[in-house]
């Protein structure tokens, strides 16, 4: 017998038993501006990776990971499944759209101090997902066995390859064997499909769990005792809900006008394909560029490596109070630099390899 | 609202962004020539139809196979699609009007093979995936299988799962119905007829041609119907033929189409062409329906990217003479 409500159950939370969980959550309160429209990226990046893993379950149902069907069981979902292709488009619009937002939200966090104490741990905890991201995309891009993925794979491993000590082992360990086939392609999927989201799942629960301790950033200027509040259930739940549908509207009318891009099917004699790195790598490509043979390990893991490095540790190296940005002139200045430079790459890889090669 | 305007900041630069990620996308896929169909609400009327200027003009570039190898060109190509069609405009340059295949010609004792062949231009798209077609283009079909000496090669796919589609215009056999020949391409086998050994199989339908010869192969067995017009005059078409009866009509010098076009119909007639020689050149239009709804054509989705490769044939039999690197269909609104 329910004690709380007797034998009587009415309403449709009460029938499923959730009646309790929803007045909890009902009494959970957000900060007002936890999500409005200039606080919206850790919102929407929820969206994007919540658009992925849908629309990567669609897309599984009919994935082969087999070398000599891969190829075609992804044409035969993007063409041959009613919005089959509005459904690849939107897992493809949103990882791109996931690195654009996930950028902001990094940037944004950044230029109010978000990192400083209390948060440092919500920070920190928010850079492995970053660093997991492009795990995602990589194993991705073979998926389809096209010959931009497999070329850009190669790429990818030869990179990986060149890491001193570990880079052959890490290799045999994704590739499982000296070739890119079959096993590579089961590996990749399984990686692509299972660990790694159980992983960013994992990371997502971390970064959620510290936000929830430590709570949202507020204004830079001064400590606001009076911020106003919501509740997390409805009230905040709406809202994303309204981010979501709205995403998926938009994504969708995206993917039907412009489909996901489908290559030429992988053909692994075919040395004549140059792959074309994607945007977002093309800062890191044209490190790996700039450092060349014993030098490599420079471009492909000692400054990346670094960079990440000074990422975990900001918040513990700029420890002053201040978050506004005009007293924080120094770690602005060293991040602009290092931004500058990493845009200046993105533009030098972008010439190198789009502009110089179809003039 | 200092934040907001960073943020704002930030937004536009995701905007360019989003630019650079997709000219990158577009420089991506040109890995191999692309011939962009052009949509249109009507479908153009013929070789001059003011409506092909929207379509991109592509040079195609052909290579001259052996035994014309080094003999290269070009094949100007504009492609536009409606609803329902897809329609391609080819011109290319040809010094010989080759449109009759040795043709019968008399010389008051006996009837021999006059020399010459016809031009031709034939199109190869996948029904179903013809492996490293996309990247190889037609050497995957002509060099086949790779393992055997060249003489023994033949035109064919390696499996029978690989399904190719095949538009076959001939100037003397096609043009004068208005189509071309559509056939489909498979593994080498042993159907009859001019398809032995080789993997091209018709499409079901008629079509094609017959030799005009007596069971010896001395002399034509058929004529012009002197009862009807030609309805394409300088061509004998089967229809339009009767049997010879009395070869004392004919004087020195007189001449009789060696093949004689069949009525086409049914799949074998889902390419139509429409083709004029002048200037030295060929042009030919050809259309189809982006769905015949026959399982020997390859359907077009106007959301997918089509590899396709394209030979051209001047005064040309069995052998090649020109042809392209794979080529990639797209289409564009």
């Amino acid at each position: 017998m329910n004690k709380r409500y007797g034998n009587q159950v009415n309403t449709f939370s009460e029938i499923l038993g959730l009646a309790d969980i929803i007045a909890r959550m009902k009494l959970v309160r957000v900060p007002d501006d936890a999500l409005t429209w200039h606080r919206f990226s850790g919102s929407l990046l929820l969206v994007l990776l919540v658009l992925l893993f849908l629309s990567g379950a669609f897309m599984a149902f009919y994935y082969s990971p087999v070398p000599g069907t891969a190829y075609d069981s992804v044409d035969y979902a993007m063409f041959s499944l009613p919005f089959g292709d509005v459904i690849k488009g939107v897992h493809y619009y949103s990882w791109n759209f996931l690195l654009m937002v996930m950028g902001l939200h990094l940037a944004r966090a950044f230029i109010v101090g978000a990192y400083k104490s209390p948060r440092q741990l919500v920070w920190v905890s928010g850079v492995p997902i970053m660093l997991l991201i492009p795990a995602l995309i990589i194993t991705g891009d073979l998926l389809p066995w096209d010959q931009n993925g497999f070329w850009t794979t190669q790429v990818r491993i030869s990179i990986i390859a060149s890491v001193p000590v570990v880079g052959d082992f890490i290799v045999r360990l994704i590739q499982g064997g000296p070739l890119t086939g079959i096993a590579a392609l089961t590996r990749f999927y399984v990686l692509h499909i299972l660990f790694l989201p159980a992983l960013l799942i994992f990371l997502l629960v971390i970064h959620f769990h510290f936000l929830k301790q430590r709570g949202l950033s507020g204004s830079w200027k001064e400590n606001h005792p009076n911020r106003l509040s919501i509740s997390f259930f409805p009230q905040l739940v709406n809202r994303w809900l309204l981010l979501f549908l709205a995403v998926t509207l938009a994504l969708g009318l995206i993917s039907w006008y412009w489909p996901a891009p489908l290559g030429d099917p992988a053909d692994p004699t075919d040395s004549t394909f140059v792959p074309q790195p994607e945007w977002w790598v093309l800062f890191l490509n044209q490190l790996v560029t700039l450092f060349r043979g014993s030098l490599t390990v420079i471009g492909s893991v000692i400054i990346p490596g670094g960079l990440v490095a000074l990422l975990i540790a900001l918040p513990f190296l700029d420890t002053s109070p201040d978050r506004h940005p005009a007293r924080r002139k120094k770690v602005i200045l060293i991040t602009l630099i290092i931004g500058i430079i990493l845009a200046g790459l993105s533009i030098m890889g972008y010439v190198k390899h789009f502009s110089e090669t179809h003039s | 609202m200092r934040v907001r305007a960073v943020v704002n900041v930030i937004v536009g630069m995701a905007a360019i962004l989003s630019i650079l990620l997709l000219k990158a996308d577009e420089a991506a896929r040109a890995h191999t020539l692309i011939v962009t169909a052009k949509y249109v609400k009507a479908a153009p009327t013929g070789l001059d139809d003011p409506i092909w200027k929207k379509a991109l003009a592509v040079q195609m570039l052909v290579k001259g196979r052996e035994p014309a190898v080094g003999a290269n060109g070009t094949v100007t190509t504009w492609a536009l699609y409606t609803d329902n069609h897809l329609f391609f405009l080819f011109k290319w340059k040809d010094s010989t009007h080759s449109i009759t295949k040795q043709s019968w010609k008399f010389d008051g004792q006996k009837w021999h093979h006059l020399e010459g062949n016809e031009d031709r231009i034939a199109l190869l798209f996948e029904i179903t995936r013809i492996n490293k077609f996309a990247t190889r283009g037609c050497a995957i079909t002509c060099h086949s299988p790779a393992d055997v000496p060249k003489d023994d090669w033949k035109f064919a796919t390696k499996t029978d799962d690989e399904k190719g589609d095949l538009w076959h215009w001939k100037a003397a056999r096609s043009a004068p119905y208005g189509y071309a020949d559509d056939a489909w391409l498979t593994v080498a086998g042993n159907p009859t007829g001019s398809y032995r050994e080789t993997g091209r199989r018709k499409d079901v339908g008629n079509g094609g041609d017959i030799k005009n010869q007596t069971k010896n192969g001395s002399r034509p067995l058929y004529m012009q119907d002197p009862t009807i017009t030609p309805s394409a005059p300088g061509f004998l078409l089967m229809e339009e033929a009767v049997k010879i009866k009395d070869y004392s009509i004919f004087k020195d010098g007189h001449i009789i189409p060696y093949r004689l076009p069949l009525k086409p119909s049914g799949s074998r007639y889902d390419v139509g062409a429409t083709s004029r020689y002048a200037d030295g050149g060929w042009m030919v239009m050809f259309s189809r329906q982006l769905n015949t709804g026959h399982e020997d054509d390859v359907v077009f989705n106007p959301k997918k990217r089509y590899s396709f490769a394209l030979a051209v044939f001047d005064d040309s039999g069995s052998e090649h003479s020109k042809a392209t690197e794979p080529m990639t269909l797209i289409f564009s609104r």
